[in-house]
Parts: C-alpha cells; sequence; structure tokens
C-alpha cells in the first residue's frame, strides 16, 4: 500500500516538474507578467476588465482556430503557409456565393470544407509520398488558394445573408445576479459563436493530441520519423490526415473570420500563416518538430494578440509598434526557449554520466 | 530438417544494383533458442536481417514462418507477424517518455481514450522485469543509451513476438549492462521465443549463444553448434584468411629520451571530467583503456580543443599552447579520429575526395583553395595507401562500408601530416580484417614519429599495440603503465576495483 | 569510358528537369505568340527590347537574393528575412533621396546627402542584419526558420519607424539609373545581376568556401571537428544574403523610386526559396546549384509572363503559377526522377544488347 501510494504521489510531483512542461510555463508566465504590467499601467482605462479579456477572444478567434492545426503540423516537423490563403478562400466562397449567386450559406461552408479538407489531405500525400518538402508543398498550396481567390472576384464582397448575420450576432452575456435578478455585468461582456468555435477546436486538439493514438504518432514522428517507421506506426496515414485536419482548421478559421468581418476579399488574412506560426512558436511549440501542446498554444494566441490591445490602450503608439514589439517577443521566447533545453540538456548529460560511471 | 524450426528462410536471395547481396542463403531458428549471426561487414546479415524485416524485399527463396510461407512487406507487417527487430542505434522517440515508447501504436484505451495510468503501470512492471527501477514518465532523452537500448528490447518483447532481431545491441554497453541484457535473453529464451543475434564481440557470441550462423560475402559459410566450433576456426571462417597472419602486428620502439610531444597538466572541466595529466613522446603509442563513459573520451575531446578546457594547461613540443577550438588544434599539427564516425566524422553526401581534403583545406582556410589536381592527388594517393575499397575518389562517403568510412576520416588527418594523432575507437563496428589494417597504419605512423593515442573498449587491441596505457575510471586516470609487461587481468582488476568502491552498481 | 553519356544520372538530376520545364514553358509562349522571342533595338533609349528581355530583367530582384538563399539552403536553412530587408533598404536609400517639397518646387536632380550614402547605407544597414541573422544561428545555434522569422516579422515595422510610416518619392535621376537605366544595350539590373552571380559563383566555385558550406550543411560537428570554422562561415552566408537583399532593395526601390514598407519585397523569400528548389538545391541541405537558382528564378518569371500572354488578370496568375510549379516539383520529386531513370536504365541496358 504504501508502496504504490509512494510512487502515485511520486508520479504527480514528477508530473508537475516534467521538463518536458516548461515551455508551457514559461508562456504561462511570460502572459502574466505582461497582462499584469497592462493592469499597472492602464488599469484605470479599464485594461483589468472581463471584457478587454473576452475581447482578446473574439478579435483574434480566427487566428486560435488555424493555431489548432497549425500545432499539430509542426509537431510532426513539418509546417504548413497556405493557412492564411485557404481561410480567405472560405471567405470568398461564402462571400461569393451568399451575396452573389445567393446559395444557402450551408452549402457554401460544405463547399469550403470540402475543398479545404481536400487540399490539405492533397498537399499531405504529396510530402509523404513524393518527398517534397512541406514549406514548397504549402508555399504552392498558397499560391494556388490565393489565385482562386482572385479568379472570383478581385473586389470586396460584402455578406448580406440572415443566416450568417443572425450567426454574426448571437452573443452569450456573462451575467450575474444582484438585486434579485439577473443582469448583464458591466462594462457588458459577452463571447459569439466564433469563440466557441475557437474553444470546441481547442477541446478537439487537446483530446486529439494527449488521447488518441492519432495524437500520440504525430508527436511519435515528430520526434523521429524514421524510428516512427521502423515501430510499426502509420507515419503516411498519420501525416496526411494532420494536413487533411489543418485544411479543416483552415476553413474553420475562414468561415470566423467571414463572421468577423462580413465579407470576403481575395487579399484578406496576407501573411497570416506566420502570426499563425509566431503564436504556436510562442507557445512553445518546437519548429523541430515533436515538442508542443495546446495550452501553450493558447496563450501564444492571448499574448500574441495583448499586443496590439496594449496598444490601443495606450493609444499614442503607431501600429508598426505592433510588428517590431511581436518580433522582440519572439526573440525573448527563443531565448528563453534556448536556456531552458540546454540546461536540461546539460543536467541530462550529467545524470546520464554519472549513471554510467556508477553502473 | 525435424525440430521445432519457428522460422527457416531458404535459399534467399536478393540482388541490388552491381552486386548480389545474398545468394542462396539458407538460415533457420528454432523456437528458445539464441542464434548468432556472423560475418565481416558487407558479408549479408543485416540484408538478411532487412529481408525478414520487411525493409528489403527478397528476389528468390521462401521464407518460412510457423509452417506458413510468408513474405513481409514492411516493418508494420514483420512486427505484425510476429517478428520484432532492435537495431544498432536506439530507434525510439527521444522525446516521448519511456512508457509512451514501449506503447505507441498500440496503446490500451479505454473509453475511447488511451488509458496512461495502465500504460504506465506496465511499463514500470516491465522494465522492472529488466532489473530497471525508473521513472517511466520521463522523456526516453533523459536517460542514458543503455536505457534507451533496454527500452527498446522492452518493446520488442512486450509486442508478443515470436522472433526477436537484436542487431548489435551491445555495441554502446559496458560490461554490467551486456550481463543485464544477457540475463534477459535468457529469461525470454527460456520462454520459448527464438533469438537472432549479431554482434562484432566473438566473446559474446560464446557466451550466450546456442548456434551460430557464419555469412561471408553474401554467402554462406555454414551453421554450426556453439561448442562444435572454436574461436580461431571461427574467425579463419569469417574471414576466409587464418588469425595469425591477421594479427601479426608488434608494438613499435620508442627511444627513451624521445622528446614529449603532447603534455597535459591537470587539464579539467568541473562536473565533467578533472585533474588529467597525460605526455606523450615523440613516435609513442599511448593506448586509453576503461569502461565507456570512464571519461576516455571527454578527455580526448579535451586535448583536441573540441570541448574548452576549464583547468589547466596543454604543452605541444615543449610550447604552452591555447587549444580552444578544434581549428587551434588542427594549426599545431593534432588530428583527431572522433568515437561516432558517422555523427561527427564523415560528411555523408560529400566524396571521398573531397572527405579525405577537408582538413588540409580547413588548415589552408578557404581563400587558398587546393586545386582539383592536388585534390585528386591526395585521394588517389590515400586510397591505394590505406586501400579504401571504392571504384573511384568520387563516390560519397556515405555509400562505403563502415571500415573504409573509417580509412577515409584516418586519410582525411594522415593528409595533414600530423605529430599527434588521436583516435577514439578507430575500430569499433568494423570487421576483423579491417580492424587489423587499421591497427598496423597506426603502428607504421609511430614508426614515422607520429605520436598516437589510441583509445579501445577492447582490451586486447591495446595490450597488443600501446606503448604505454593509462587507465580512466570515474572520469579520472587512475593508472599508467607500460605497455610491455601489462595485461588483461591486471587492467580489468583496476578497473574493477573502482567499481567496487563505488558502491555497487546504481541501474 | 568515363565520358560516356549517362542519359541515367541526366535523368535523376533535378537541373535537367528545371531546363525541361522551361524550355516547355517557352514552347507554350511561341504557340501563343509566335512573336515572343522578338527582340528589338529602340535608339531613343539605346536599349534592347523583348519577351526574352523583360523575363530576365523583372527577375533580377529574386535572382540576386537566391544567390544568397542558395548558399542558406545549402548550409540546411532558410532566410525568411530577405523580403523584410527589401523593404528596409528601399526605407533607407529614400529616406536619403526624398524630395522635400517644402524648400524646392519642382521635382529635380536633388539629394539631402551625398549619393554614395544612399547605396552604402542600406546595404551596410543589410549586412548588419544579416549578421544579426548569423549570430543567433551560428553562437546561439538556433534553428535558420524562427531566427530570421523574428527580422521578418520585425523589419518592415523598423522600415516604417525609419520613414515615420510615411512614403517618400524621389526624381534624382541617378538613382534611376539602378532600375531603369541602360548600359550595353541591355536593362542595368540585368548588368547588375549578372556582375552578382558573377562574382557570388566565383567566390564560392573557385574558393573552398562552397565545399565548406556544403560540408557544415551536411555535417556541422563533423567539419567543425575537421578544422572547419562553421561559425565563421554562417556568419558570412547570411551577412551575404543580407547585402544582397539590399542590393535587391535598392533596385526595387529605383524602379518604383519610391519606398513602400508594405509591399516592397513581399514574398520575395518564398520566391527566392522557390527558385532555389527549383533549381534542384534540396532543402536539407549539402549540394548546391548556383546555375540551377538561376534558371529557377528565371522560371518563375517565365510562367508569371506566360500567364499575362494568356490575357489573365495579373492577382489570377498566382493560381496558374501555382499549378506550373507543382507540375515542375512533381517531375523533379524523387519518385518519378527514380522512375525515369529506371526506364532510361532499362533502355540503355536493351541498346546495348543487355550488356552491364
Amino acid at each position: 500500500m504504501s508502496d504504490s501510494r509512494n510512487s502515485s504521489s511520486r508520479s504527480l510531483i514528477s508530473s508537475i516538474m516534467n521538463p518536458k512542461f516548461i515551455m508551457v510555463y514559461a508562456t504561462v508566465g511570460i502572459f502574466l507578467v505582461i497582462y499584469l504590467f497592462g493592469a499597472a499601467a492602464y488599469g484605470s482605462k479599464g485594461f483589468t476588465t472581463l471584457r478587454t479579456f473576452t475581447n482578446l477572444f473574439i478579435d483574434n478567434a480566427y487566428y486560435g482556430i488555424s493555431a489548432v492545426g497549425m500545432t499539430m503540423v509542426l509537431i510532426t516537423g513539418g509546417i504548413d503557409l497556405s493557412v492564411g490563403a485557404v481561410a480567405s478562400l472560405t471567405g470568398m466562397f461564402i462571400a461569393y456565393g451568399t451575396s452573389v449567386l445567393g446559395l444557402n450559406p450551408w452549402l457554401c461552408i460544405a463547399f469550403s470544407l470540402v475543398v479545404g479538407v481536400g487540399l490539405g489531405l492533397l498537399m499531405g500525400w504529396v510530402i509523404h509520398y513524393l518527398n517534397v518538402p512541406p514549406f514548397i508543398t504549402t508555399l504552392t498550396g498558397m499560391f494556388l488558394a490565393r489565385g482562386v481567390c482572385a479568379l472570383i472576384s478581385r473586389e470586396s464582397i460584402e455578406i448580406k445573408n440572415e443566416t450568417i448575420d443572425a450567426l454574426a450576432s448571437w452573443k452569450l452575456y456573462f451575467m450575474q445576479f444582484k438585486d434579485g435578478e439577473w443582469v448583464r455585468i458591466r462594462p457588458s461582456a459577452y463571447i459569439n459563436f466564433n469563440v466557441i468555435l475557437f474553444l470546441v477546436m481547442l477541446l478537439l486538439g487537446i483530446y486529439l493530441l494527449q488521447r488518441t493514438r492519432f495524437g500520440r504518432n504525430i508527436y511519435a514522428i515528430g520526434g523521429n520519423e524514421q524510428s516512427a517507421k521502423l515501430m510499426g506506426l502509420p507515419v503516411g496515414r498519420t501525416k496526411i490526415l494532420v494536413y487533411g485536419f489543418n485544411g479543416l482548421c483552415s476553413v474553420l478559421a475562414g468561415i470566423a473570420y467571414a463572421l468577423y468581418v462580413k465579407s470576403g476579399w481575395n487579399l484578406s488574412l496576407q501573411g497570416a500563416e506566420l502570426d499563425v506560426i509566431t503564436c504556436a512558436v510562442i507557445g512553445g511549440t518546437l519548429l523541430t518538430g515533436g515538442e508542443g501542446y495546446m495550452i501553450g498554444t493558447l496563450f501564444g494566441v492571448l499574448l500574441k494578440s495583448m499586443i496590439p490591445a496594449l496598444i490601443t490602450f495606450n493609444g499614442n503608439l503607431l501600429s508598426w509598434w505592433g510588428k517590431i514589439a511581436t518580433g522582440l517577443l519572439l526573440l525573448l521566447f527563443i531565448c528563453i526557449q534556448k536556456i531552458v533545453v540546454s540546461s536540461t540538456e546539460r543536467r541530462n548529460s550529467r545524470t546520464k554520466k554519472t549513471k554510467k560511471s556508477k553502473a | 530438417m525435424p525440430e521445432n524450426n519457428i522460422l527457416e528462410m531458404r535459399q534467399i536471395e536478393i540482388q541490388f544494383p552491381g552486386v548480389k547481396a545474398l545468394d542462396k542463403v539458407d538460415f533457420s531458428l528454432r523456437a528458445g533458442e539464441i542464434h548468432s549471426l556472423l560475418g565481416e561487414n558487407g558479408a549479408g546479415k543485416s540484408t538478411l536481417i532487412k529481408c525478414l524485416t520487411g525493409v528489403h524485399h527478397k528476389d528468390g527463396g521462401t521464407i518460412i514462418l510457423d509452417g506458413r510461407e510468408v513474405q513481409p512487406q514492411s516493418p508494420q507487417n514483420a512486427i505484425e507477424l510476429g517478428i520484432s527487430t532492435v537495431y544498432q542505434e536506439v530507434n525510439l522517440c527521444p522525446n516521448l517518455t519511456v512508457a509512451e515508447n514501449i506503447f505507441v501504436g498500440r496503446q490500451p484505451m479505454k473509453f475511447g481514450q488511451i488509458d496512461w495510468r495502465t500504460i504506465n503501470r506496465r511499463a514500470r512492471e516491465l522494465m522492472r522485469r529488466f532489473h530497471l527501477d525508473i521513472d517511466v514518465s520521463r522523456p526516453l532523452s533523459y536517460y542514458s543509451t543503455a536505457v534507451q537500448q533496454m527500452v527498446s528490447i522492452a518493446r520488442a518483447v512486450d509486442v508478443q513476438a515470436k522472433i526477436l532481431i537484436l542487431d548489435e545491441p551491445t555495441s554502446s554497453l559496458d560490461d554490467n549492462e551486456v550481463k543485464l541484457l544477457f540475463q534477459v535473453m535468457r529469461d525470454l529464451k527460456a520462454e520459448g521465443m527464438g533469438i537472432i543475434f549479431i554482434t562484432h564481440f566473438l566473446d559474446q557470441v560464446y557466451a550466450v549463444s546456442d548456434r551460430l550462423t557464419i555469412l561471408r560475402n553474401g554467402h554462406l559459410v555454414g551453421t554450426y553448434n556453439i561448442e562444435d566450433i572454436s574461436k580461431v576456426e571461427l574467425v579463419t571462417q569469417m574471414v576466409g584468411k587464418d588469425m595469425d597472419t591477421i594479427f601479426n602486428l608488434k608494438r613499435v620502439n620508442v627511444d627513451k629520451d624521445a622528446p614529449y610531444m603532447l603534455s597535459a597538466r591537470h587539464i579539467g572541466i568541473p562536473g565533467q571530467v578533472e585533474d588529467i595529466s597525460v605526455s606523450l613522446r615523440k613516435g609513442e603509442l599511448m593506448g586509453f583503456a576503461g569502461l565507456l563513459g570512464s571519461g576516455r573520451t571527454e578527455t580526448a575531446e579535451m586535448l583536441f580543443g573540441a570541448t574548452k578546457i576549464a583547468n589547466g594547461e596543454i604543452e605541444l613540443n615543449g610550447k604552452k599552447t591555447d587549444i580552444r577550438k578544434p581549428y587551434d588544434a588542427l594549426m599545431n599539427g593534432m588530428a583527431f579520429c572522433p568515437e561516432d564516425r558517422k555523427v561527427d566524422g564523415i560528411i555523408g553526401d560529400l566524396s571521398i575526395r573531397e572527405n579525405i581534403a577537408l582538413a588540409v583545406q580547413a588548415r589552408r582556410g578557404f581563400m587558398h583553395p587546393l586545386s582539383r589536381k592536388e585534390q585528386n592527388d591526395l585521394a588517389d594517393k590515400y586510397i591505394q595507401a590505406l586501400g579504401i575499397a571504392t571504384p573511384n575518389a568520387e563516390k560519397k562517403i556515405g555509400e562505403l562500408s563502415g571500415g573504409n568510412q573509417q580509412k577515409v576520416i584516418l586519410a582525411r588527418w594522415m593528409a595533414t601530416n600530423p605529430k599527434v594523432l588521436i583516435l577514439d575507437e578507430p575500430t569499433r563496428g568494423i570487421d576483423i580484417g579491417a580492424k587489423a589494417e587499421i591497427q598496423r597504419l597506426m603502428l607504421e605512423m609511430c614508426e614515422d614519429g607520429v605520436s598516437v593515442i589510441f583509445i579501445s573498449s577492447e582490451l586486447d587491441e591495446i595490450i597488443r599495440c600501446s606503448n604505454r596505457i593509462v587507465v580512466m575510471r570515474d572520469r579520472e586516470k587512475v593508472a599508467e603503465t607500460d605497455g610491455a609487461d601489462c595485461t588483461q587481468e591486471k587492467i580489468l582488476s583496476i578497473i574493477a576495483e573502482g567499481a567496487q568502491s563505488a558502491g555497487g552498481a546504481e541501474s | 569510358m568515363k565520358k560516356r553519356f549517362d542519359l541515367s544520372t541526366l535523368m535523376r538530376s533535378k537541373v535537367t528537369w528545371a531546363v525541361v520545364a522551361e524550355v516547355l514553358i517557352l514552347l507554350v509562349c511561341l504557340i501563343v505568340r509566335p512573336d515572343f522571342f522578338t527582340i528589338s533595338y529602340q535608339p531613343s533609349t539605346g536599349m534592347l527590347y523583348g519577351n526574352l528581355i523583360d523575363i530576365v530583367n523583372r527577375s533580377s530582384e529574386i535572382t540576386i537574393i537566391a544567390m544568397g538563399m542558395t548558399l542558406v539552403i545549402a548550409l540546411g536553412g532558410t532566410d525568411l528575412s530577405v523580403g523584410a530587408l527589401v523593404a528596409v533598404s528601399g526605407a533607407i536609400a529614400l529616406k536619403f533621396l526624398r524630395w522635400d517639397v517644402t524648400v524646392y518646387n519642382t521635382p529635380g536632380d536633388y539629394t539631402v546627402s551625398p549619393f554614395f550614402l544612399v547605396l552604402v547605407v542600406p546595404m551596410l544597414v543589410c549586412i548588419l542584419m544579416g549578421l544579426f541573422n548569423g549570430f543567433l544561428i551560428a553562437k546561439w545555434e538556433m534553428q535558420p526558420i524562427i531566427a530570421t522569422l523574428i527580422l521578418m516579422v520585425c523589419g518592415r515595422g523598423i522600415a516604417q519607424i525609419l520613414t515615420n510610416g510615411k512614403q517618400f518619392t524621389t526624381g534624382y535621376s541617378p538613382f534611376r539609373v539602378i532600375g531603369q537605366g541602360s548600359f550595353l544595350f541591355l536593362p542595368m539590373p540585368i548588368i547588375i545581376t549578372a556582375v552578382v552571380v558573377a562574382l557570388v559563383s566565383l567566390f564560392v566555385r573557385k574558393t573552398a568556401f562552397g565545399t565548406f558550406v556544403e560540408s557544415v550543411g551536411i555535417n556541422r560537428k563533423a567539419s567543425r571537428l575537421s578544422g572547419i570554422n562553421a561559425q565563421m562561415i554562417i556568419f558570412i552566408v547570411f551577412a551575404l544574403t543580407g547585402f544582397l537583399s539590399g542590393i535587391s532593395g535598392l533596385i526595387y526601390s529605383s524602379r518604383i523610386m519610391s519606398n513602400d514598407s508594405n509591399n516592397a519585397g513581399l514574398n520575395f523569400e518564398m520566391d527566392a526559396i522557390l527558385a532555389v528548389v527549383i533549381g534542384g538545391t534540396s532543402m536539407t541541405g549539402g549540394k548546391f546549384s548556383l546555375v540551377g537558382t538561376v534558371l529557377g528564378s528565371i522560371i518563375i518569371r517565365t510562367i508569371v509572363t506566360l500567364v499575362y500572354y494568356f490575357g489573365i488578370a495579373s492577382e489570377a496568375t498566382m493560381a496558374f503559377k501555382a499549378v506550373i510549379i507543382a507540375v515542375v516539383i512533381v517531375l523533379q520529386s524523387e519518385p518519378v526522377r527514380n522512375y525515369f531513370s529506371k526506364r532510361a536504365n532499362a533502355r540503355a541496358k536493351l541498346a546495348n544488347g543487355g550488356v552491364k
């Protein structure tokens, strides 16, 4: 009895202290530091309200949704540059389909899903079976999706559709119990369909990565693809499905973005793929593959979206400082990563050596 | 062929572009048997194994597993058929936990979710069976190569395999770890598993095998019961030559007053290796003996500047010299063949010519390139002098066999005309013929006045060649003896003393 | 014997397939417009005109950057910051050149600073930025793609800060020469590109630098242990790529005589990487081909030109570009090349009467 209790408490401590979570802790830590800084500097302007916090989600849900898929792709050791273009294409399909052709919005969404997931699967197939580097394959995918966007229309198309309007304006307010009745909290804070979609995808991502064989195969492939093959894991199928899933995320991100801006434009979300990758990297995902957590990605998205929020609250800074701040954040993060990795490596090599010499 | 053969491979043929890798080879394996597969590099051992594990596809012959004819299509397929393999390099995922490495791809599920609790519990039980009490929820990269090797064996065993193939699993293990592995192998044998064991260490063959099969140049030489063949006979069969002529090597005489070429005083890096002092005379060969991880490699790396020393000083040719990076060592007439030739030695995609010219070029700097003719001359000279087996100098070094790769690395350094040459395990993982040749080259260089430091795990090698022997243990230098009157037993007792005083094995 | 024409090796070379692709695309161009290859001389400008010249001219910026990118990729990395450096280079040049309306009423030949500063400072800044990338990669051993992502994100912000977010224009004619002038009947960018390609090739192939780059790209640790100063090689390669991005930025801003921090050099990193890969250099590092890269860059531009000739709107060219690039890449992919080389082998064997 005592032995089992002992080992279970040991496993609890060791799972908390497990070096693999350090990067996630770092992300959360930096997020808290910056949040506290914002609270100290702009607390009086309402930075600490729930509304500011929910706005972080509302304004960046589409990044978050895409980052869920991107995290998986990055864990396999791949990269997907097509996500912005595919999301933009989805917006075009919905806008053109509903507003110009007068189609049912659900039909447009279904069509987008088929195209987005199909393109993802195709890219995965090319990457695995034709051995073309992911960077090049998905870059071509990006050109293709952007090109098709431009073929549909080069003007921004406003979305005028009841279903879409209803979906976009649906809000769930935070309530509090006051003076015997439920009232909205002040200043009012709410979440919308996009936020719920983001959270659902995030939970799905966590489930897939941590609780299914598919997810664990993703980590194994990122750790060492050759080994994964020799261990008899379905490497090809997993890789293709990951790109397919990322295609799904891109389409959903595109839907969220369309709901957010209520229009489709062929040049929307330019460069979004690198923003999404930045979010994942700030969240502790390694571009070399094999490491990364959805929770980290969540905080990565929040961290990155807090920069424009802070700049807005400041009011005097010009928008390009946002780019520089993001770059610096990235640099800071990579430095932390570097320090953490090298210190664990040093400790590992030391424990390894003492083990050996004692054996 | 009566008996309980679980595996029979008959008249296996495999054709590679240009060569017949296997020519009508027969092989059989009984249940509850450890069967060693022997042969020099390129004899066809790996090819035979890869044919069985579905990496290569046979061009002729039949494979009968459990009375049924099979043709493994892929590693995955081979595992499904009950054939598990443990490779020389650990083929696991360093980022996954120990437990997960054992179960990935076949995790127990509960309510549509992976049952982590069961995975960790079963992994802990399994590792205990291997006499290892470790935290299975740590990433694999956290543990030493030996533990990693055990984990890969645990995985191979746990898939309910009928046949276990161990492809040189011992080359990175020390003696105690090898013993532990043998214990596990015997346990599995008792459970009725058939084990195919490949190794270059003949002592190990005799320690565990029941039968052995010898291959040479893609042909079957024969299958023997272990009692029926002596070691000498075995080697003769493998090489096709007589053993004495191969090892007819003698150590070089060194002038007692020869000047010191290299002296290191109290060099070390805190936490790694500390307080090492060695002095090497011109033309002398100094052997470094000790277990893996005893600090031999670390010392060599410090001397060459691969890692920067924190304390102490190095004198070259009587002058105090600051060696901070390999380039400094190179400029001061030193040369270093690293332990892990694949990772630290060869530039796989470059040609033999480019690999040989590399260090000379590095010394000249890239602004003073060797002409193509100079490179060709250099390459041709050493291909001939070292007997590197290749059609021409433009072949990629990555496509050569291990022994030939080692010769190319040696040529790279010989071309710089070094005064001090450090060789870290130059003979590991290469066949006996190439081993003897490398030792001969080493001794020839000593004759020419080069001072050599020779690191090896095989004591007989060290004793045969060295003028003086340094024994390392627990990251310290513990003894230095004369090579002429040293015996294996003496070195072993020095190493063993330390192992006892350290208070038993931790593993 | 040695010089025997070996179809099988040829089929396996990526550069071969790049040549085939370029020839095919040009053939299609010729069918669509029979006068495609016509080159005419315009005495008033002293320049030759024609589609072929235009293709080479317009590919200049990418070709110049791709020279550096080839070395970066040979080292096993990628440099994502080049596009942002193009913007920075243009921003600095125009900052020096800006025509100040308040002082001068007509756009004349006016520059605030000595002209050579206009050329030298942007390049120096770009070299410094390249060195920053090199520092992160060589000293801190960061992954190139991440290290250069930093400047890719920051770079345009820096360009905007330098110009206060404004777009300057200039009419200074010596500056115009860089992008719109001519020399020896050819557009100036072609001349500059030719010089850059020649110098880089000489530097890389006539010294041992190219071999060292390949060596470090294949196995950095082994290279270091062989006495190669791997860090220095990395520094030089990234500084060179920064420098080349600077030149490219000057050509770009001279073409539009203005700076555009948002759009200058947009997606140049992608096009440059694509050019290198189409040119036959593997993204895993190692052996590289500068000639292939030049070819790759020209292929990309030829595709764009071809699509114009089909009369398709410029934004939609991307879709066709993607399709054609996809075909080229699939043709170059390992399984396909192996298939063709096997076929060639079999045919050769048949031709030789089955003798090996």
